[in-house]
């Protein structure tokens, strides 16, 4: 699914770079991404979704080369076959529940948003268990509802990779085991791939794969 | 010319004549007076190209009258309203007119308007003493202010119809010629007796005394009245200082009050004021009337 | 486009308070300019209009405005008062017709405008219901009088004290609504119609009482002569004009000297209005004559003298809205910083990102408009009302 070969990067304000010899990840696989803040990891999740540029090296996503593609490639390339779950949900007040969830057909053509994609947001509601919400606003949510409902979101356009950023950070432990259940359960369902990273070191052994950014750094260096 | 072109042209000058005729029909001024005198003015004046109209009732005095509201709303419809003046007809001070049309037609010699003394005065509140009518009104009967009423009807319709000023004028020119000659009779027939007491019946004679230079003193008696004990007394301390052998009626008095005044060597003549519209005759034959009554009077 | 005014709405219905706020703001800049304007070009409207179909006006010297603002829109500043006199002066000139106005009195708060009849003939009122004036005591209402006391014609109408502490002063006459007049959209729908003479008795110049020489109350007679009748204070002046008392009304003294505000003169032509001005030019005259026309353009040049000061404030502070506006603007841009992160990071482009925020401002500037618009169509349908209100009264 995921083949990073010699990637390379840097900020160009802080100078902060990154290295990544090889990294692969196969399809259908729950990878956890753990290391120290400041690391790289979140960087790494921008790549992979085309948002950053590498300065040198490949990323294969799905036999697709991001880092090949032009702006508007990169971001079509994202919308249709990224779902990104935040640590801090990134809901929009003024929109109601359904209205985020079915939000990212708003903001692009790249996706139709048509009678059965409303029933499909409907249909992930319920599976999340937030069907009820729909019409109420975030404000009224718990933080594990609109988690979920960041989840629906991100499942909504059937992606083939969902990127996961500290998903469970922000929630106390009972959601977020209930969370990381409901997102490898829905990660399954659609035959997706997970790229989570996290900081939970409870949760790692749910994880078919742990990945130590800090090891690329250190062989790096080496 | 055949004969249909014949018919033709004779029906259409008579619809030309027809039209002509409406057009002018419908172009006669509404002209509304005060009283009779005016009336007969205007009509001899404006002739067939006025609508006079006097609605007062033929058994009221027009100067006491007062209309009432449609009759005063006709009042406002007319072209030209033709007022005394000299505070006649006192409904016009209570009544709203149109000041444009109106036409006081003594305004010529205001300046000669008379007082009567005869009203009686009154006073209440800081204002001093006053009386209610003041002015004498009747100015028709001195002949010489009838003319010069008759011309500002005359002035005043040929103002309303340029186009027709000749005919008014010359219609004023021959009432003015009744009228002054009305005027140098009267004068003939008092003049040998100018200062002969007279005694009048009403206060209606002041313009008439004035004008022609008489002696007259005024009582408050109606001529179908027969007169009481207290009017012959009345008359009796008003003869000590006027030794009058006349009495001037304003209307045919009754035989009775006339046979009374006759025990007191008094003789009855009427002349009638003419204020409203006469049984019989018009203005001119009244004044005549009038005049050849006046005669006895003033013989010696 | 749909889409972003989709979801640009939906932010602006959430945040209420901001948005109508906004809203405000720029419908209060954009209308006040438009507004101002609209109102002082019907305020010049009505005043030159009034001021042009009045050729002539003689009043007592002094201010002119005044003259003019009590006799043109019978405001209730009373100028020094003339008499009659002045009125038959001009008609006997003939060189014009003279309409005498008395606008001094008021019924329940509204002018009452002694006149003639002609008055109406001169400024074209028709009578909507009921009749003309007729009689002493008649009034006819104008037709915003008539609708905001609820009178028609056959009630009555009392005329008001002009101060309440003097009770030997003008004191109230019960007048009879005789009829009310069509619209005419100027100052006369406002007005309370009387003859002059009604006028006169509501100052107390004519009166009604019984007839002196018959009253049989010896307490009302203080002395009694053959030829004179003096009546105590007692004796009762009637306070309502009707059919069986009017004959007993009547007013003492000369006409001519009887009070006057103002008296229109209607020239016959101009050369004849020229003329009649040059006889009120002597240094001895106290009386004045002037063009209503003139006047009213003097006060309009003032007017629109101040108009040209508030224009310049109100785009000073039109600037400043502006300029308000686009700070809340770029500040809210600042706080949805994340959101906007967000939802680049969920794959919209830039372009989408400007359109959505681009969407936002166009609903509010449309929402103004809307406002902006019904505004402006408001104070269109009631402008004739307002500047009456406003400026004018």
């Amino acid at each position: 699914m995921i083949q990073i070969e010699s990637l390379k990067f840097q900020y160009h304000d802080n100078g902060f770079h990154l290295s990544v010899p090889h990294f692969a990840v196969r399809a259908g696989e729950k990878v956890a991404v753990v290391g120290p803040s400041g690391s790289g990891k979140t960087t790494l999740l921008n790549l992979l979704a085309g948002i950053l540029t590498p300065m040198a090296g490949s990323i294969q996503v799905d036999e697709t080369s991001v880092s090949d593609l032009n702006d508007a490639g990169r971001r079509d390339f994202r919308i249709r076959n990224i779902g990104f779950v935040f640590q801090d949900f990134e809901l929009l007040d003024y929109l109601s529940i359904l209205d985020n969830i079915l939000h990212p057909y708003r903001i692009t053509s790249a996706l139709k948003l048509t009678g059965q994609v409303c029933q499909r947001a409907i249909f992930l509601a319920e599976q999340m268990g937030v069907a009820g919400q729909l019409k109420k606003h975030p404000g009224k949510l718990s933080q594990g509802e609109k988690q979920r409902v960041a989840i629906c979101r991100a499942l909504l356009p059937q992606p083939r990779l969902i990127l996961a950023d500290e998903a469970t950070g922000n929630l106390d432990p009972d959601n977020k085991t209930l969370i990381l259940d409901l997102l490898f359960s829905a990660v399954s369902d659609h035959h997706a791939t997970l790229l989570a990273v996290t900081h939970d070191h409870e949760l790692l052994k749910r994880f078919d794969r742990v990945v130590d950014f800090q090891e690329f750094q250190n062989k790096e260096a080496a | 010319m055949n004969l249909s072109l014949r018919k033709i042209l004779f029906i259409n000058i008579t619809f030309a004549l027809l039209a002509i005729h409406s057009s002018m029909a419908a172009e006669k001024l509404t002209v509304y007076v005060v009283n009779y005198p005016l009336q007969f003015f205007a009509e001899r004046i404006g002739g067939e190209h006025v609508n006079v109209v006097f609605p007062a009732p033929a058994d009221v005095d027009p100067a006491y009258w007062m209309p009432d509201t449609p009759t005063i709303a006709a009042y406002q419809q007319a072209d030209l309203i033709l007022l005394n003046g000299a505070g006649y007809a006192r409904w016009v001070n209570k009544a709203t007119l149109p000041r444009f049309r109106m036409v006081i037609t003594s305004a010529g010699f205001k300046e000669q308007y008379l007082e009567t003394a005869e009203i009686p005065t009154h006073s209440h509140g800081s204002e001093g003493e006053h009386a209610h009518e003041s002015l004498a009104f009747t100015t028709w009967i001195d002949f010489s202010y009838a003319a010069k009423q008759a011309k500002a009807i005359a002035e005043a319709l040929s103002r309303k119809r340029t186009d027709l000023r000749q005919i008014f004028q010359k219609n004023y020119a021959a009432l003015e010629k009744d009228l002054i000659a009305l005027d140098k009779t009267i004068k003939e027939v008092v003049s040998n007796n100018r200062a002969r007491p007279l005694v009048v019946s009403h206060p209606v004679y002041d313009y008439f005394a004035h004008g022609y230079g008489l002696n007259i003193r005024s009582v408050h008696w109606e001529p179908d009245e027969i007169l009481t004990n207290e009017q012959m007394m009345e008359l009796n301390s008003i003869l000590k200082e006027h030794p009058a052998k006349w009495m001037i009626w304003e209307g045919e008095p009754v035989q009775a009050s006339v046979d009374k005044l006759k025990t007191l060597g008094i003789d009855s003549l009427v002349f009638d004021p003419c204020g409203n519209v006469p049984q019989r005759g018009d203005f001119l034959t009244i004044m005549r009337q009038n005049v050849e009554n006046l005669k006895p009077a003033f013989q010696h | 486009m749909i889409d972003s005014l989709y979801i640009a709405w939906k932010y602006i219905a959430f945040n209420k308070f901001k948005t109508a706020t906004l809203v405000a703001c720029i419908t209060l800049i954009a209308f006040l300019p438009v507004a101002l304007e609209r109102l002082l070009n019907e305020s010049e409207r009505q005043l030159m209009s009034r001021a042009v179909s009045t050729p002539l006006v003689v009043g007592a010297k002094g201010s002119a405005l005044d003259l003019m603002m009590n006799t043109l829109y019978f405001d209730d500043e009373v100028p020094e008062l003339i008499t009659m006199e002045a009125a038959n002066r001009v008609m006997d000139s003939e060189l014009a017709l003279p309409i005498p106005l008395y606008v001094r009195f008021q019924a329940r708060g509204n002018p009452i405008v002694g006149t003639t009849l002609d008055y109406f003939a001169f400024r074209g009122l028709r009578i909507a219901e009921g009749r003309q004036l007729a009689v002493l005591g008649d009034c006819v209402l104008g037709a915003r009088v008539a609708e905001s006391l609820g009178l028609k014609a056959g009630d009555s109408l009392v005329s008001s004290p002009e101060t309440l502490f003097d009770l030997a002063g003008v004191y109230p006459l019960k007048m009879t609504l005789a009829g009310v007049l069509e619209k005419s959209h100027t100052s006369d729908d406002l007005a309370v119609f009387v003859d002059l003479k009604t006028a006169w008795v509501i100052q107390g110049l004519g009166h009604g009482h019984e007839d002196v020489t018959k009253l049989q109350d010896p307490t009302l007679v203080l002395k009694r002569t053959a030829k004179s009748v003096a009546a105590t204070a007692k004796l009762y002046h009637h306070t309502e004009i009707m059919e069986k008392n009017i004959d007993g009304f009547h007013f003492h003294g000369d006409l001519a000297q009887y009070p006057l505000t103002a008296v229109v003169a209607v020239p016959q032509d101009d050369k004849s209005a020229t003329i009649l001005r040059g006889r009120y030019l002597t240094r001895e005259e106290t009386r004045q004559i002037v063009r209503p026309a003139d006047v009213i353009d003097g006060l309009l040049q003032n007017i629109f003298r101040i108009k040209n000061v508030l224009d310049a404030v109100i785009s000073v502070v039109a600037l400043a809205t502006i300029l308000a506006i686009i700070l809340v603007f770029a500040l809210s841009l600042r706080l949805r910083q994340r959101e906007i992160q967000t939802i680049f990071r969920l794959g919209c482009r830039r372009a989408t990102i400007a359109r959505l925020l681009a969407a936002e401002i166009l609903i509010i500037v449309i929402m103004s408009g809307v406002f902006c618009g019904a505004l402006i169509f408001v104070v269109n349908q009631f402008s004739n009302d307002l500047v009456r209100m406003l400026f004018i009264s």
